[in-house]
C-alpha cells in the first residue's frame, strides 16, 4: 500500500461487511484513506460501492466491522454526529429554497450569527462560481449549476470528509468534464479528504489520487490510476479500466512461452508468474502492432495472422476487430492510428499480421 | 487504541421512536381496539352474559333478517356494476377522447360528491316519488311515469349517484397514466382498436378498475342514508342495525348484524389489497402522455352520454333546492323561505347546522394534522419498521369499516369509564371515555371514518418527495422536525389543503358514523335530516340538505381559490427538475 509523504490515515475502514438477509453486499472491506486524498470507489452497478459510501456516512449500518475517522471510532455513531458532507446523484436540493438558502440550510441550525452565515454563504457561492445565481430556485438553474449548489451545501459546515455519490452522472458530457476539473481544483485547494463513487472509469482515472476497483462486494484492486492501468492484477480490473484482450491458453513457465491454439507467444522473462498451465494472456488493443508490409516476418516473434472483421472509427484511432481463421468467434481488438489504416487502405476481409508487444503482455490466473 | 467517544443514542432518533410508538398507540385505540367490544357484544346478550354463537344463529334463523343480507348484497353488486361501468365510460370520455367542453364535464361530474346520499334520496323523492315531477308528469302537464321508487329501484339509483363519482376519480387517474408511445408502437404493428384496448388500455388500468370495484362495493353495501329514505320495505343490513339499536335498543343484535356487515367489507378489502400488492407501474417516467385524436362519432356519442349523466346529477340537485323553496309541494308551488326556519322541527332551529359546521371545521383541522403526521412518520423514516408497517395497515383499514359499525363500536368502547382485565379482578381507567358525550367523539369518528383516503393521498405525496432530503438534513446536522416544517410541509401544501377540504366536505354530509354517537345536547344536521324525513317533513329535510350542499360547495370554492394561489406561488419550484 502506498503511503504518501507527510499524510496520515484520516479514515480507516476495518473489515466492513454488509448483508441483507442471506445476500452479501460487502465482504470484509479494508481501506485506508489519507488526509487530503481524493479517492474513487469504482465498479459496475451492484458492486457495493454506494453501500460502502452510505455506511461511511452512517445512512446505512454495517453488519460487521469498524470505521475510524480522525482517530475516533464512529462505527455506531448516528449520521448527524459524523463529520462529513455529501452530494447525491440527484443533488436533493430543496426545491422551495433558493441557491443561497440551500447552502445556508445547515449553517442556520448552528448557533452562528446572521452576519457570519451571510459571509460564509457568499464565500461558498464564490467558491463554486455562482455569486450571480444566489436568488434562483433549483428549477431555475441548469444541471451543472444545481450540482455546484449541492457541492457548496455539502461543504458549508466545513466537514472533514466529502462524500460524492455519482455526482456527475446526471450531466451531459461537456458539463461533466468541466465540473470534473472544478471539483478537483476545489478539493485540492481546501485539502479536503474526498471519497467519490462512480461507475465511469474515465471520471475515476482523471480525478482520483487513488482508485478502489470494486467487484461483487469486495475490493478487486487499489492503486493510482497509472498503476491500475499498467498493472492490473485481475482480468476484471484489466478489462474494467480501459480495454484488454484476454486470450485463454497454457503457460510454460520454464521457457516463458504462452500457447494459444497453435500459436506461441514469448513472455517477458523478468516477470514472475507463480501459476501454471491454464491461464489468460492479456494485451491492450494499443499494444498490438500491425505489420502488414514488413519483410522477414518469420524472424519476428509473437505474430498472428488475422482477418479483419470490422473497422470502427473512433477519431484519432481506428479500432479493428480481427479474428483468427481457426477461431472465428473470438474477437481481438487492435487500435491503430487513423493514418495507418487510411494509407494502407485496410478493408474488412483483409488478412493482416499483428504483433503482440512482448513487454506489454500480462498473464492472469484463469478462474474460468 | 482509539479514543472511543461515548455517543448516546441520538436524541433525534429517540424522539422519532417515541413519536412512532405514540402514533401507533393512537391508531390502535382509535381503529382496532374499539372493534373488540363490538365483537364481544355480538357474543353476549343485552345483559352482557356470554352466549357464544347464539346471536348469529338467531340471525340466520330469522328469515326477514337474512333477507336483508341478501338484499344488501344485491344492492352492492348491482350498484357496483353500474357505477363502475358509467364511471369508466365517463372517465374514458374525459381522458381518451376529444370530448367537447371537457373542462365543464370534468368539474360538474364531481358535483354529486357534495350532495349527502341522504339528500340525493330526498331529491329522488321529488323527481320519482309518489308526488314526483316525473311520476306526476310535471304537475300533470304531460303523462306521468312511475318507476316505483321506494325499494330496490330507488336504492340503486341513489347509490349509483353516490358511488359513480368515487369510481370516476379513481378511473380518471388510472386512465391518465398512459403512454402515447405504446399506442404508436401498436399502431405501427397494425393492431386493431379493440386489440389496443385489450392489450394496452385494460392492463394499464386493471389496478384502478379493481380498486374502484372495491370502493363502490363497500360504499353501497354499507350505506345507510339512501335506503333509510327511499328503501321502503326493502330492508338492508344498514337499516336493520339502525332499527335494532335506535328502535329496539338491542345492542347485542346490532353488534351481530354489524359483524355480518363488517365481514364482507373486510373480505373485499383484503382481496383488493392482495391484488394491489402486485402493482408495478407499466408507465415509465419517460412516457409521453396520450393525446387523443378527433373522432366525430366517438366524440359525439360520448358528449351525449356525459350530458345525460350531468343532466341527471344537476336535475337531482335542482330538485332538492326547488323542494326546499316551494311552500307545500305539490299543492302550493309558490316560492318561500319558510322551510329554512326549522322552527317546527324538534325545535332545534339552526343549532344542528352550526354544530355540523364546527364539527367539520374541527375534523378538517385535527384530521389533517393527524393523518399527515402519521403518513410522514410511516413514510419517511427507518426505525421501528414492523411498527410502522402495522400503522400503515391500520391506517388503510377504516375504508373497510362501515360508518354504522364504527359508530356502534365507538359507543361500546368510549362509554366505558374503565376496562376490566380478563381473568383478573382489575380495572383500568379508560381515558378515552372522557370524550364520550362531547363534540370530540364526533370529530374523532369522522377523522377515522375518512382516514384511509386521506392517508393514502398523504403517503402518495410524501413518496414523491425525495427521500434524500432527510438524509441531506442529517448530514447537515439539521434535526428532522426542522426539515419537516421547512421543506416537507411547504412541498406538500397542495395535498394538505386537499385533505382538509375532503375532511370538511365529508364531515358535512356524513350520517352513518355519527347517528349513534351524537349527544342529545349536540344535534347535527345530517341526523336532523333523517328525523325530519321520518316525521314526514321532507321539505325541511330538503332545506337542510340544500344548506349542507351550499356550505360544502362554498368551502370547496375557498379551497380552489387558495390552492390556485398556493400553486401560483410555488410554480417557481414545482417545475420538474431538469436532470
Amino acid at each position: 500500500m502506498i503511503k504518501k509523504e507527510g499524510s496520515f490515515k484520516y479514515l480507516e475502514i476495518k473489515n466492513i461487511s454488509k448483508n441483507f438477509g442471506e445476500t452479501f453486499v460487502l465482504k470484509n472491506i479494508h481501506l485506508d484513506v489519507f488526509k487530503g486524498e481524493f479517492l474513487c470507489l469504482l465498479g459496475p452497478s451492484g458492486c457495493g460501492k454506494t453501500t460502502l459510501l452510505r455506511i461511511i456516512s452512517g445512512l446505512e449500518r454495517q453488519t460487521n466491522g469498524d470505521i475510524v475517522q480522525d482517530g475516533l471510532l464512529i462505527s455506531n455513531s448516528p449520521t448527524e454526529k459524523r463529520d462529513f458532507g455529501i452530494v447525491f446523484q440527484s443533488y436533493a436540493l430543496f426545491p422551495n429554497l433558493n441557491a443561497k438558502q440551500n447552502i445556508a440550510y445547515g449553517l442556520e441550525n448552528k448557533k452562528i450569527n446572521k452576519k457570519e452565515i451571510e459571509k460564509r454563504t457568499n464565500n461558498l457561492l464564490r467558491l463554486v462560481g455562482l455569486e450571480k445565481y444566489s436568488d434562483q430556485f433549483p428549477s431555475q438553474l441548469s444541471g451543472g449549476q444545481q450540482q455546484r449548489v449541492a457541492l457548496a451545501r455539502a461543504m458549508a459546515l466545513s466537514p472533514g470528509l466529502l462524500l460524492l455519490d455519482e455526482p456527475l452522472s446526471a450531466l451531459d458530457a461537456q458539463v461533466r468534464s468541466k465540473l470534473r476539473n472544478e471539483i478537483k481544483l476545489i478539493q485540492k485547494k481546501l485539502n479536503l479528504t474526498t471519497i467519490m463513487v462512480t461507475h465511469d472509469q474515465t471520471e475515476a482515472l482523471s480525478m482520483a489520487d487513488r482508485v478502489v476497483v470494486m467487484e461483487r462486494g469486495h475490493i478487486a484492486q487499489i492503486g493510482t490510476p497509472f498503476e491500475l492501468y499498467e498493472n492490473p492484477i485481475t482480468p476484471f480490473v484489466a478489462d474494467f479500466i480501459g480495454k484488454m484482450n484476454l486470450l485463454k491458453g497454457k503457460y510454460d513457465k520454464k521457457n516463458c512461452v504462452f500457447y494459444y491454439l497453435n500459436n506461441r507467444f514469448l513472455i517477458s522473462q523478468n516477470t514472475e508468474y507463480s501459476f501454471l498451465e491454464n491461464c489468460l494472456l492479456g494485451i491492450r488493443p494499443e499494444d498490438i502492432e500491425i505489420i502488414k508490409f514488413r519483410k522477414n516476418i518469420e524472424k519476428e516473434e509473437n505474430i498472428l495472422r488475422v482477418k479483419i472483421k470490422e473497422i470502427t472509427y473512433l477519431g484519432t484511432i481506428f479500432r479493428l476487430t480481427v479474428v483468427l481463421e481457426s477461431k472465428l468467434e473470438e474477437n481481438i481488438f487492435v487500435d491503430v492510428i487513423s493514418n495507418q489504416v487510411i494509407s494502407n487502405n485496410l478493408k474488412i476481409g483483409d488478412f493482416i499480421d499483428i504483433k503482440l508487444k512482448k513487454e506489454k503482455i500480462k498473464l492472469f490466473e484463469s478462474n474460468l | 487504541m482509539y479514543f472511543k467517544k461515548n455517543f448516546n443514542k441520538s436524541f433525534n432518533i429517540l424522539l422519532l421512536r417515541i413519536l412512532i410508538i405514540f402514533v401507533f398507540i393512537l391508531v390502535s385505540f382509535f381503529i382496532i381496539i374499539p372493534l373488540l367490544p363490538l365483537f364481544l357484544k355480538s357474543f353476549s346478550d343485552n345483559k352482557n352474559n356470554f352466549i357464544g354463537l347464539e346471536n348469529f344463529i338467531n340471525y340466520i334463523q330469522n328469515p326477514s333478517l337474512t333477507q336483508s343480507f341478501i338484499n344488501s348484497l344485491k344492492v352492492a353488486i348491482t350498484t357496483t356494476f353500474f357505477s363502475v361501468l358509467i364511471g369508466f365510460i365517463y372517465a374514458y370520455a374525459l381522458t381518451r377522447t376529444r370530448l367537447p367542453l371537457k373542462k365543464f364535464f370534468n368539474t360538474f361530474s364531481l358535483f354529486s360528491l357534495y350532495i349527502p346520499p341522504l339528500a340525493v334520496a330526498i331529491g329522488l323523492i321529488y323527481i320519482f316519488g309518489k308526488q314526483g315531477l316525473i311520476t306526476q308528469g310535471f304537475f300533470g302537464t304531460i303523462p306521468g311515469f312511475d318507476i316505483n321508487l321506494y325499494g330496490f329501484n330507488g336504492i340503486i339509483i341513489g347509490e349509483i349517484f353516490y358511488c359513480f363519482p368515487q369510481a370516476l376519480i379513481i378511473l380518471v387517474s388510472a386512465l391518465n397514466l398512459s403512454d402515447q408511445r405504446l399506442y404508436e408502437a401498436a399502431e405501427s404493428l397494425k393492431a386493431s382498436p379493440l386489440r389496443k384496448f385489450l392489450t394496452i388500455t385494460l392492463p394499464n388500468i386493471k389496478y384502478g378498475l379493481m380498486n374502484s370495484i372495491f370502493i363502490c362495493f363497500i360504499l353501497s353495501f354499507t350505506d345507510f342514508g339512501v335506503p333509510k329514505v327511499v328503501g321502503g320495505n326493502f330492508n338492508v343490513l344498514a337499516t336493520d342495525i339502525y332499527k335494532q339499536v335506535v328502535g329496539q335498543q338491542n345492542f347485542a343484535m346490532g353488534a351481530t348484524i354489524s359483524i355480518y356487515l363488517l365481514v364482507p367489507s373486510i373480505l373485499a378489502f383484503l382481496i383488493d389489497k392482495n391484488f394491489q400488492k402486485n402493482e408495478a407501474s407499466l408507465i415509465s417516467g419517460k412516457s409521453i402522455p396520450f393525446k387523443p385524436r378527433k373522432n366525430l362519432i366517438v366524440d359525439s356519442i360520448m358528449f351525449i352520454f356525459c350530458s345525460l349523466i350531468l343532466i341527471l346529477v344537476i336535475g337531482v340537485f335542482s330538485s332538492i333546492v326547488l323542494a326546499s323553496l316551494i311552500k307545500i309541494w305539490p299543492y302550493d308551488i309558490s316560492l318561500s323561505l319558510q322551510n329554512f326556519r326549522f322552527s317546527n322541527v324538534a325545535g332545534n332551529g339552526y343549532e344542528p347546522y352550526f354544530n355540523t359546521v364546527f364539527m367539520s371545521i374541527y375534523t378538517a383541522i385535527f384530521g389533517t394534522i393527524f393523518v399527515f403526521f402519521t403518513a410522514y412518520l410511516v413514510e419517511k423514516f427507518k426505525p421501528l419498521k414492523k411498527i410502522r408497517m402495522l400503522i400503515y395497515f391500520f391506517s388503510t383499514l377504516p375504508i373497510a369499516i362501515p360508518g354504522l359499525v364504527l359508530g356502534l363500536s365507538y359507543i361500546l368502547f368510549f362509554n366505558k369509564p374503565s376496562f376490566s382485565v380478563p381473568f383478573l379482578d382489575f380495572q383500568i381507567f379508560n381515558p378515552f371515555s372522557l370524550l364520550y358525550g362531547t363534540m370530540g367523539i364526533l370529530v374523532l369518528a369522522n377523522i377515522i371514518h375518512f382516514f384511509t383516503v386521506c392517508f393514502i393521498s398523504a403517503t402518495t405525496t410524501l413518496k414523491q418527495i425525495d427521500k434524500e432530503f432527510e438524509e441531506v438534513s442529517e448530514s447537515l446536522k439539521v434535526p428532522f422536525y426542522k426539515t419537516f416544517l421547512r421543506i416537507t410541509i411547504p412541498l406538500s401544501l397542495p395535498t394538505i389543503l386537499e385533505i382538509g377540504s375532503y375532511y370538511f366536505v365529508n364531515s358535512m354530509i356524513t350520517v352513518s358514523a355519527i347517528i349513534f354517537l351524537y349527544p342529545a345536547k349536540i344535534p347535527v344536521s345530517s341526523v336532523s335530516i333523517v328525523n325530519m324525513d321520518d316525521a314526514g317533513d321532507t321539505a325541511s329535510a330538503a332545506a337542510m340538505s340544500t344548506l349542507i350542499v351550499l356550505t360544502s360547495l362554498f368551502v370547496r370554492l375557498i379551497y380552489e381559490f387558495t390552492s390556485r394561489n398556493v400553486s401560483k406561488k410555488s410554480s417557481v419550484w414545482i417545475n420538474p427538475l431538469e436532470t
